[in-house]
């Protein structure tokens, strides 16, 4: 008779199912009518209810189609980003994919070697002082967000105050003094010391322009944003978001750019972590824009007629820091020779698939400061052993503990590359991957007793790396945040301190005190520069208008760009 | 996987030749088990001898050769290399110690954790079986990968986390089993008569006891084998078990995932040695199973 | 009066066992090497953030003021937020399940419809090498891992033959042109209630590999209990007798013998079911299935432990329950087994 006991539970877990299914149900959001399709052929009455949004009962509708049984035009996308947050002040990560498509900021800085440096979006024009403390801009006007609220000074200020406050990248406005609303489309930014407010307000982070009534819901609710709701500007809107798996934007009818034919109407955007399914979606037609193939498949799509592939540098870089607080990595001579027995081709070939260029300086190539003056360690194993030896570590003979991100492929692939050189010198490496929250709390909570070496992928937040990458990472500071060699040299500080406060009125001098920082960094060598990375893009030959921008590499595509026969 | 085992026999003949001997009779007679018997064997050997056996031991263990990279299987790399340069023949042998070894070694601990209070709660019964048994019943409500994966997690990726997490949710089956197995000998007259003349109860587990559960405890682990394997792989294989650059087998599958289109040898090799070392485990158990079958003794 | 005692009995033990689930389950959480208030804020987070959202989280607290807080929470049916997506876990849980339902319910009906014929067969003609064929077949679907099985298929059938879809439970246009109406989350049934036949082409189509990657080992399993109860049903008296009577051999094999030998294979499926769902992890893993697995490993990878608290908590309350609802539905039916 045992076997009841199993029917019965068939019957339950499918009773249970249901009940479930009834539960999901309940949780999910009507949606307005979706379209019709001529193509369903039986019971068109109740096709006629079939709602647009699917799978997870939690997504959130804003869309009103209208009747007519028109096929959208649809952008179908594989993308690697996640999203951490849809909270626009929030965001500080992959999400920025998308936000750069649903939000804007008062202007867009455009890539190296433009015309002009600056796209302007919100604001049409703006100006500062002379010693860069106050700006002015002038919005554009009969600007919509996407709830209807319009766009004004007063909108711009509260973003901007709600960046200062509560921003993940809350520290680009640091010398934010306050913000003021001078006439309905003019707004003025007072700044406590010098700064490049021009390029701070076009950062991809903590400088969206958001609804005031979206931003008062947020902070009623915490999580208002995070079903997917959004309230920007942007060309784009959400319109049902399915955490891990999929995003779905609608065009904003109305854009203040307007809209063109050959536009999208929507975005599907399949969150795909695989490279190898991206390629194999993009190979089936599954979609029509990938984000990441494996490298060694480059070429297939090189060789392929319908297919452009483009390579462009990124500003992307990785460091490795030195726990200078310990011996024997106190000594300026053993972190020479550790640097001089760095496989640099070998970590770019095989740890970037070739992807990249060996670093300057902690400044990726194409971002300011960047100088071709900055030296350059070579991979020289014998100058490592005498530098060893005249550091007293002739057979070299210790172990350092190397820390990296385990989420991040390319750093897993650095790691043994590392050790097998080090190696060769005689020094053993302890490789300990961890996530990237455990591996920066150790760094950052007992820097004595932490790693020996913490890798680490970086990019400046807006497109300043002097007083990002540089400060940020080398400049001593009270308790470590990213200057996770704990390096303390005030002739450095001085230098940038100096270099910074003359960005926005002497570019010239400001470079030269970076250059010579930056010589100085590589000659202590609190870190290695491994390399700058590039972006590669497969861009089928139907889609037009893609444009890549350095400054937002993690904006692969802007949407509103693209065009394409229906 | 532990379903299928419990549904093995607890049943088995009392006092006959010994239980090892027995079994080694059952595999002998069958070419098929005798086949998985020696495969297993040699793998095991191979796993031993890892470093003597594999053609580039030092890349087994991690090390890199930049020069080799994805070369694909020829005279000098039988199973080519991988991203690394290094030769994936040597990765397989070298990484059976974390995909075999380790597997067998989290059997052993869970029969060793598990089989002494099995025959505790069983032979003494009342509040101790109680509260024994109350605690496998709290392990055994957990889907039982869930609970391992879970453990894994919480107390960090890496292998040595998921042999213990493994050990932790695995040992209750083992004491359900002994117990049972107790239960019943406890009735049989020769255990009863012991009892009866006042045998001290530590010389009738020694004596009578403990070799009547040898052979049911020998035959559920050969059956286990095959699913421990397959659950620690899978660990390695979502990125909770061996961290790179060490190798195991799960995890080459799931490193060789990204190249499965050109470089198809990257996950294939460690994939089939999984296959292969489970299917052998399955192959002796099942003839166990058949043999050691209650319905065979009636 | 036995069948109260025992049902209180059980619904007792069935309290306790809850109980300790949730101790250990909350344990767990609170022994991950890393502080909660760091991984829910995320990196870059300021120490005065953590800080904040610790008192926020109740972390300053006593570990076991923390636990009553978090079980009072759970009953209210509030299982915190996901780290990963800021969403209630419970949401997500309910909002995944269906779809992994939905994968395990095909796999299974694959299975019984696969495997019960395969282990009759196998009886019909036992020891010769149909039946050698299908037991050694039957052992190699069990010793597959699925998080290989399941690469080798997408290889062959959608990379090499172009037959089926790579991953995925529905093609990414479907929402556009032939959207489906939600009734009861399972696309299949939803697809045929609705009349939607090209969305059931598809969602079918979708469903193909990994319910067979997940059904490997359940085929395996039933076709050697099939063959193993059939046998011996086949070998009882009454079996002999009806063949003395002469009636044909195929209706005392379909009529009479598999009636019999059903029974056992029916303990196997539920087996099976509870097997399967540990499966799941890897299949959903392989084939981007939106449903509870996938969001488990990706919860377990990123130590986001509401949603691990959570899901082990889901997972190990709906073994307990439905064991409970069963053992009581027994002992109802047939009193004389479960009482004693």
């Amino acid at each position: 008779m045992k076997h009841y006991k199993w029917y019965f539970l068939i019957i339950v877990l499918m009773a249970l199912s249901v009940l479930l299914s009834a539960c999901g149900k309940a949780e999910t959001p009507t949606a307005a009518p979706p379209p019709t399709k001529e193509a369903q052929v039986a019971a068109p009455t109740e096709v006629s209810e079939a709602v647009t949004e699917t799978e997870a009962p939690t997504e959130v509708s804003e869309v009103v189609e209208t009747e007519a049984p028109v096929v959208p035009h649809v952008l179908k996308v594989a993308n690697t980003a996640n999203i951490t947050t849809w909270d626009p002040v929030k965001s500080f990560s992959t999400e920025a994919a998308y936000m750069a498509n649903i939000y804007e900021q008062l202007l867009r800085i455009n890539p190296p070697d433009s015309a002009e440096q600056f796209t302007p979006l919100l604001a049409e024009r703006w100006e500062s002082n002379d010693d860069g403390t106050e700006w002015t801009f002038y919005l554009r006007k009969g600007v919509k967000f996407h709830d209807g609220e319009p766009m004004n000074a007063d909108a711009v200020k509260a973003s901007l105050e709600a960046a200062a406050d509560h921003a993940g990248a809350s520290f680009i406005w640091w010398a934010l003094d306050h913000v003021e609303a001078i006439d309905d489309y003019t707004v003025k930014i007072y700044m406590t010391a010098s700064s490049p407010v021009d390029l701070i307000a076009s950062s991809l982070y903590g400088a969206w322009i958001i609804s005031p009534k979206a931003l008062q819901a947020a902070t009623e609710d915490e999580n208002y944003f995070e079903a997917g709701v959004d309230g920007g500007t942007g060309p784009f809107t959400i319109e049902s978001y399915i955490p891990d798996q999929e995003i779905v934007l609608t065009r904003f009818d109305d854009y203040w750019g307007g809209w063109q034919d050959g536009q999208f109407d929507k975005v599907l955007i399949k969150i795909v972590p695989e490279a190898v399914t991206q390629q194999q979606m993009l190979e089936g037609g599954e979609v029509d824009l990938v984000t990441r193939i494996p490298q060694e498949n480059y070429d297939d799509f090189r060789n392929k007629p319908d297919y452009d592939v483009i390579v462009e540098p990124s500003f992307f870089n990785y460091v490795g820091f030195f726990n200078t607080l310990r011996a024997p990595l106190d000594n300026t001579k053993v972190r020479q020779a550790l640097s001089y027995a760095i496989p640099y081709d070998d970590i770019i070939k095989i740890g970037a698939y070739g992807l990249g260029t060996q670093s300057r300086g902690p400044v990726p190539a194409g971002v300011w400061p960047w100088s071709p003056d900055v030296k350059q360690y070579t991979y020289d194993l014998d100058k490592a052993r005498e530098l060893l030896a005249e550091a007293g570590f002739p057979d070299g003979g210790f172990t350092i503990k190397l820390t990296y991100a385990s989420e991040n492929a390319t750093e897993e692939a650095f790691a043994p590359l590392i050790k097998d050189s080090f190696a060769q010198i005689g020094v053993d490496v302890e490789i300990e991957p961890m996530l990237f929250s455990q591996q920066w709390e150790l760094s950052k909570s007992d820097p004595p007793n932490a790693q020996d070496m913490f890798l680490l992928l970086y990019w400046p937040t807006y497109s300043d790396a002097g007083s990002d990458n540089l400060w940020s990472m080398f400049h001593s500071s009270e308790y470590p945040f990213f200057n996770l060699s704990y390096w303390n040299n005030p002739e450095f500080d001085a230098l940038v301190d100096d270099a910074i406060g003359l960005t926005v009125t002497d570019p010239q001098t400001s470079q030269e005190k970076y250059v010579e920082a930056m010589n100085l960094l590589v000659d202590e060598a609190p870190g290695v520069f491994f390399l700058d990375t590039q972006a590669i893009f497969i861009v089928p030959k139907y889609i037009h208008g893609f444009k890549y921008n350095l400054n937002y590499p993690f904006v692969h595509h802007f949407y509103y760009e693209l065009t394409s026969e229906q | 996987m532990a379903i299928e085992s419990k549904t093995i026999s607890l049943e088995v003949p009392v006092h006959g030749e010994s239980p090892l001997k027995q079994m080694l009779g059952i595999i002998a007679r069958d070419p098929l088990s005798l086949l998985s018997t020696v495969i297993i064997i040699l793998f095991i050997l191979m796993a031993i001898f890892a470093y003597q056996i594999a053609p580039y031991p030092e890349e087994g263990a991690g090390k890199t050769h930049a020069t080799n990279t994805m070369l694909v299987p020829s005279q000098e790399h039988w199973l080519g290399t991988d991203r690394f340069g290094r030769d994936v023949l040597s990765r397989v042998i070298v990484g059976s110690r974390s995909a075999l070894i380790v597997p067998i070694g989290v059997v052993v601990f869970a029969i060793l954790i598990g089989a002494p209070l099995g025959a505790i709660a069983g032979y003494n019964g009342g509040w101790i079986d109680e509260v024994i048994m109350r605690v496998t019943d709290l392990f055994l409500a957990f889907p039982f990968l869930l609970l391992a994966m879970a453990i894994t997690a919480a107390l960090g990726r890496g292998l040595n986390h998921a042999a213990l997490a493994m050990i932790i949710s695995w040992w209750p089956w083992y004491t359900r089993l002994v117990r049972g197995v107790t239960i019943s000998l406890k009735q049989r007259a020769f255990v009863e008569a012991a009892r009866a003349v006042g045998v001290r109860d530590s010389v009738i587990i020694l004596r009578h006891i403990l070799p009547n559960i040898i052979s049911p405890i020998l035959v559920q682990a050969t059956v286990d084998l095959g699913t421990v394997i397959l659950a620690m792989g899978g660990l390695a294989f979502i990125g909770l078990g061996t961290q790179p650059p060490k190798p195991d087998w799960g995890l080459m599958i799931s490193d060789g995932r990204s190249y499965i289109l050109k470089q198809w040898w990257l996950s294939t090799f460690p994939g089939l040695a999984i296959f292969i070392v489970v299917l052998a485990f399955n192959l002796i158990g099942d003839t166990l199973r058949d043999i050691f079958d209650p319905r065979q003794y009636q | 009066m036995r069948k109260l005692e025992f049902l209180i009995r059980r619904l007792l033990t069935s309290f306790l066992v809850l109980i300790g689930v949730s101790i250990i389950t909350f344990a767990l959480a609170r022994i991950v090497p890393s502080n909660p208030a760091a991984l829910y804020i995320g990196p870059r987070a300021r120490p005065e953030d953590i800080e904040r959202v610790s008192r926020e989280l109740g972390l300053d607290k006593p570990i076991t003021v923390q636990y009553i807080r978090y079980m009072k929470d759970v009953l209210h049916g509030d299982l915190g937020n996901s780290i990963a997506t800021k969403r209630p876990v419970r949401q997500e849980i309910s909002g995944r399940f269906p779809a992994t339902l939905e994968l395990l319910f095909t796999a299974m009906l694959l299975a019984v419809v696969i495997g019960v014929p395969l282990g009759v067969i196998s009886a019909q003609w036992q020891g010769k090498w149909v039946d050698v064929i299908v037991r050694t077949s039957s052992i190699f679907g069990v010793s597959m891992p699925a998080f290989w099985l399941g690469l080798l298929v997408q290889i062959i059938f959608f990379r090499s033959l172009g037959w089926l879809p790579l991953s995925g439970r529905v093609d990414s246009d479907l929402r556009f042109t032939n959207p489906i109406e939600i009734i009861t989350n399972f696309y299949l049934l939803d697809t045929i209630l609705t009349h939607n036949w090209i969305a059931f082409k598809d969602v079918a189509l979708h469903l193909v590999l990994p319910a067979f990657t997940l059904a490997a080992y359940p085929i395996g399993l039933i076709a050697r209990m099939t063959r193993a109860a059939m046998i011996e049903v086949m070998g009882q008296d009454y079996i002999r007798s009806a063949r003395a009577y002469g009636l044909p051999n195929r209706l005392i094999i379909y009529a009479l013998a598999l009636k019999n030998a059903i029974g056992p294979t029916l303990t196997v499926i539920g087996l099976t079911v509870a097997y399967s769902l540990t499966g799941a992890f890897f299949v959903e893993v392989i084939y981007n299935w939106p449903g509870l697995g996938l969001f488990t490993v990706h919860s377990l990878l990123n130590i986001d432990y509401p949603a691990i608290m959570g899901i082990t908590l889901f997972g190990a309350t709906g073994y307990i329950f439905i064991n409970l609802i069963v053992d009581i539905l027994q002992a109802w039916i047939d009193p004389r087994i479960s009482l004693n």
